[in-house]
């Protein structure tokens, strides 16, 4: 058993898949052409997103986090928005890019667990490209 | 509300190598390296790491196109399919996991900017990698 006082990084992938266009409301329509190229048009991803939480090790239990309710916090604060969706849709204060996703999914996750706990969200468009958040600021 | 994001690419890449010190000689270039000192070769797995600011005009750290085209003319044409101990970068170091990781930082950094450029994570196989975050960190 793992004494009191330790603390465990746990890590929870999901997938959804959804559509989306990357477009900003702050370019023209010949400067989303020309910045978002093929990304401009419709089109979506079969996303992953994995989202660690920290926490103590309960001596009791073993376990750093409530694994059902990180499952459950999961499926009602972005599975149920996000999944088979129109992401510009359901987002609609977001450009869609992978950057704005991590972002938008942290802040979303953040209300739904216990204060501070949350650390890195990561989100995954295609196996070749991934996006990360974990709760710094420029200086 | 500058969040910093961490941007990714994945890319892989084939290249030979051996780790064979010309100065050595034979017999203990066979004793220190075993195996290794034969000719072999490895498909690369390739994560090149930004982290920057999101732009807020364009929501996005970097241009990811422009991203993968800087790391197939700075790295992937340099490396790719390749004998790497005839590399100039290689005349002298050997081309270990870990010197080839430098090399593509060193290939990188001038580009992408020191600042952004956040860690080069290069795998011989999937069991097997180095993380490289420039000289300084």
């Amino acid at each position: 058993m793992a004494p009191s006082g330790e603390w465990a990084d746990v890590t929870r992938a999901v997938h959804f898949s959804a559509g989306h266009r990357l477009s900003s409301p702050h370019l023209s329509e010949a400067e989303n052409q020309r910045v978002y190229g093929q990304c401009y048009r419709w089109h979506g991803h079969n996303y992953l997103v994995e989202v660690t939480v920290s926490g103590l090790i309960d001596p009791e239990t073993g376990m750093a986090t409530d694994l059902e309710a990180l499952g459950e916090t999961l499926q009602a604060g972005l599975l149920d928005l996000v999944d088979h969706q129109d992401l510009d849709e359901v987002l609609p204060k977001t450009i869609t890019t992978g950057e704005g996703l991590a972002l938008v999914f942290w802040r979303l996750l953040s209300t739904r667990l216990p204060p501070g706990s949350l650390r890195r969200v990561a989100v995954e468009e295609t196996p070749k490209n991934r996006f990360e958040y974990a709760g710094e600021m420029a200086p | 509300m500058a969040e910093l994001v961490y941007v990714t690419k994945r890319f892989t890449f084939s290249a030979a190598h051996r780790y064979w010190r010309r100065a050595w000689g034979v017999e203990e270039n066979r004793r220190r390296f075993g195996p290794l000192a034969e000719v072999h070769g490895h498909t690369y797995a390739l994560e090149v790491t930004v982290r920057g600011p999101v732009d807020e005009a364009t929501g996005m750290v970097i241009d990811l196109v422009e991203m993968k085209t800087l790391v197939e003319t700075e790295v992937l044409a340099r490396l790719d399919h390749r004998y790497l101990n005839e590399d100039p970068a290689f005349s002298t170091e050997l081309p270990t996991t870990e010197n080839v990781a430098r090399l593509i930082w060193r290939l990188l950094s001038p580009k992408l900017g020191e600042d952004r450029l956040w860690r080069v994570r290069l795998a011989e196989e999937p069991t097997f990698w180095v993380d490289y975050h420039g000289p300084i960190r």
